[in-house]
């Protein structure tokens, strides 16, 4: 049976209606807010929707705080970028042990294991940052623990490291999912070929595993990086001012009065930048699915 | 000059206008608020005339006390109480539900409660349409913007007789100077702003001794919380440096408090918070913490099950040359139950209720004239240590308060404050 040419495109309208709904509108009301003024009276952000009345006035000076006068935002900036590179790297390591173990060599236990990685999710995240607050006390239970081992307690509160580990936990589950799912479906014939051809396990691996999993690697890579680039309560409730992180200054510009436009502008600022490693990933699965 | 939106010959009120415009900003914007957008949002189109706010705000101050412009009448005295539901928008966890239990069983009426975080997001939400409310707790820098927006309404003083019989002068003649005649609010709760510190760890004499200096001793490093709110952090550091006006538009000043605040956070691992006081403070987290006088009150309700409440201490200036300020109800514009809402407010400026409320549960005080430093040790609601965070009349002659600031002072309060979230 031939169906007309708009059949099978009539299948993209859902998407591309809730597409234009909850992310082009609220795109453009961001880009009026960045561009708009401010109510004089309460300070609070007045968008304006029409293009030929924007002012970039605001953007260029929140721009300049990144690089001209004291460079207020750099340093946070920087942080983040360190912050989400050994965040994700640390995902990716032990995300992709995890993943590699429970595709290999879990048998039956995998549904078990898969379950197990969900089941943060049934806790809020909120909560369970909250318990990690209360056990990195100064008199908390990981204090106490190191106490056994006769270490003087540490201020873990507001230390980089914190916020690092905080985020690894926050997000390694996203990693480990799309890195499983690329890993169990890795043909099995082409693994016992490395083998037939000579190819020890670790070989196997390097030659093999490593570069099938490759789409699955940057599929976790992006997946983990992108939200954690905009991530601020994981740096409110573990970190501090001195580990202010990007979110936190879109956060804090939010809640302050007169400051919606300099919110608006760093968030079109931060587009602009996860846009980078998100065209890498673009340009990668397309050249993959030509190779293929 | 600003008229009565009933008055207005055409076009959009400036409450209408801001909350289509503003209210846009809030939601996606629906087509009525794009409709209203057509007009470049920042240019009133109101019966004003002109720009939005282009003439010279009069700023309050204790020595320029303003009367506000009355917008209408006061409902009259026998307007009948409506049968509700009583809609109250507040901040989080800052009235006791077991009074507004009372009040809904001597009126007969439900109480709708609707909280904000900061008072952005309750002037947003308000103006916006978002909520609607029969009672409102602005704070005093944005009550006469409140006003000049259209956005209160002017209380009927017959129907608010506690006030006079309950309550300090200071706020009832002749009236507190950001709203002389209290012709659009009543206060609901007074405050300082000190030190809070655990006296079980930190002497007494060393803590008056070092008074705001506190914060930088690097004994407590690691152990101090500052409030995460620009007026308190920043004006508690200009007294702390010597400059008395907490309003300071003098931008050497405001960079001094600025630095003054990044070196505590950087070398002695200051954090900030809010909830610091009432909540970490008691838990063993912090040792020192900038402290609202109600927040280290109301302290004890968070102490571990067998520390004793002595272990919570605060100083204030002796001479009570500190931060002061007091917070206010007030009765929206567009108050569904505007009678109800005055019987509210009469309710907790009643010597009982708001004594229970105070007492019980929020350890803010009311200015009420039944309540004495005396009273409040013997009956057990504020320990002995905490005697200096019980505050007198005398505190709104001798202390400094902070009001509204001019939108290019507070661009300088905001700036130094981004500079401090950005992490130095």
């Amino acid at each position: 049976m031939r169906y007309p040419r708009w059949y099978w495109g009539s299948f993209t309208l859902p998407g591309s209606v809730w597409l234009a709904v909850f992310f082009v509108l609220p795109f453009y009301v961001v880009l009026s807010v960045a561009f708009g003024t401010v109510d004089p009276l309460f300070r609070l952000p007045l968008p304006v929707y029409q293009p030929w009345w924007w002012s970039f006035a605001t953007f260029q000076t929140t721009l300049e705080k990144f690089y001209a006068g004291d460079r207020i935002y750099f340093d946070p900036l920087l942080r983040t970028l360190m912050y989400v590179a050994a965040a994700s790297l640390i995902c990716l390591v032990l995300g992709y042990a995890v993943a590699y173990y429970t595709a290999r060599h879990a048998g039956r236990w995998k549904g078990l294991i898969l379950v197990l990685l969900i089941s943060p999710f049934w806790i809020s995240y909120l909560m369970r940052i909250y318990a990690w607050q209360s056990l990195l006390q100064p008199d908390g239970y990981i204090n106490d623990a190191g106490g056994l081992f006769g270490l003087s307690p540490v201020i873990w509160i507001g230390r980089p490291v914190t916020v690092v580990l905080g985020l690894v936990y926050g997000y390694i589950p996203f990693m480990i999912l799309p890195l499983f799912g690329f890993l169990d479906r890795i043909d099995q014939h082409l693994l016992e070929a490395g083998r037939d051809l000579g190819a020890g396990s670790f070989e196997t691996f390097r030659r093999v595993t490593l570069p099938l999993s490759k789409p699955g690697i940057l599929a976790g890579l992006v997946i983990v990086s992108l939200p954690m680039f905009g991530d601020y309560y994981t740096n409110n409730l573990l970190g501090s001012t001195s580990t202010s992180m990007y979110g936190n200054l879109i956060d804090s510009a939010v809640g302050q009065a007169g400051q919606g436009p300099e919110a608006g502008s760093l968030v079109l600022i931060l587009v602009a930048l996860v846009m980078i490693p998100m065209l890498y990933y673009l340009r990668s699965t397309r050249r993959t699915t030509e190779a293929a | 000059m600003s008229r009565d939106p009933r008055e207005r010959r055409s076009g959009l009120s400036r409450r209408e206008f801001l909350r289509r415009s503003i209210g846009a900003a809030a939601v996606l914007p629906s087509a009525s608020a794009i409709l209203a957008a057509c007009s470049k949002p920042g240019t009133d189109t109101g019966g004003d005339g002109g720009e939005t706010g282009s003439t010279e705000r009069v700023l309050a101050r204790p020595d320029n006390p303003v009367t506000l412009p009355m917008k209408g009448e006061p409902i009259p005295t026998d307007t009948p109480i409506e049968s509700g539901p009583l809609r109250v928008y507040n901040w989080d966890a800052y009235m006791y539900k077991k009074v507004l239990k009372a009040f809904e069983e001597e009126y007969g009426v439900t109480v709708e409660w609707t909280t904000f975080n900061n008072m952005e997001e309750g002037i947003q939400k308000l103006v916006a349409g978002q909520v609607q409310a029969d009672v409102f707790f602005p704070t005093t820098d944005y009550v006469s913007r409140l006003v000049e927006g259209d956005l209160l309404q002017p209380l009927n003083h017959e129907l608010v007789p506690n006030l006079e019989a309950n309550y300090w002068k200071t706020f009832s003649d002749p009236g507190p100077y950001y709203d002389l005649g209290w012709r659009y609010t009543v206060p609901y709760t007074i405050y300082t702003t000190g030190v809070a510190y655990r006296r079980d760890l930190i002497d007494d004499a060393a803590a008056a001794a070092a008074g705001y200096d506190l914060f930088f001793d690097p004994a407590q490093q690691g152990a101090v919380s500052y409030y995460d709110s620009y007026r308190d952090a920043l004006g508690m550091m200009l007294l702390r440096n010597g400059v008395t006006d907490a309003n300071s538009d003098d931008p050497a000043a405001i960079t001094a408090a600025k630095d003054a605040i990044l070196q505590m956070i950087n070398e002695n691992e200051a954090r900030l918070t809010i909830n610091g006081t009432y909540a970490k403070l008691p838990e063993g987290e912090f040792t020192v913490s900038q402290s609202w006088s109600g927040d280290i009150v109301g302290a004890k309700w968070y102490l571990p099950k067998g520390t004793p409440e002595s272990v919570l201490g605060y100083w204030y200036p002796p001479d009570k040359k500190g931060l002061v300020g007091n917070d206010t109800i007030a009765i929206p514009a567009d108050a569904p139950s505007p009678r109800l809402a005055h019987e509210f407010l009469n309710f907790f400026l009643d010597e009982h209720w708001g004594y229970v409320n105070f007492a019980d549960w929020n350890g803010y005080q009311p200015p009420m004239n039944s309540i004495v430093p005396e009273r409040l040790v013997e009956e057990g609601v504020v320990p002995e240590s905490l005697s200096l965070a019980v505050l007198g009349e005398e505190n709104f002659t001798l202390g400094y308060l902070q009001g509204e600031l001019s939108a290019d002072a507070d661009a300088l309060w905001l700036n130094a404050w981004s500079e401090i979230q950005a992490g130095g």
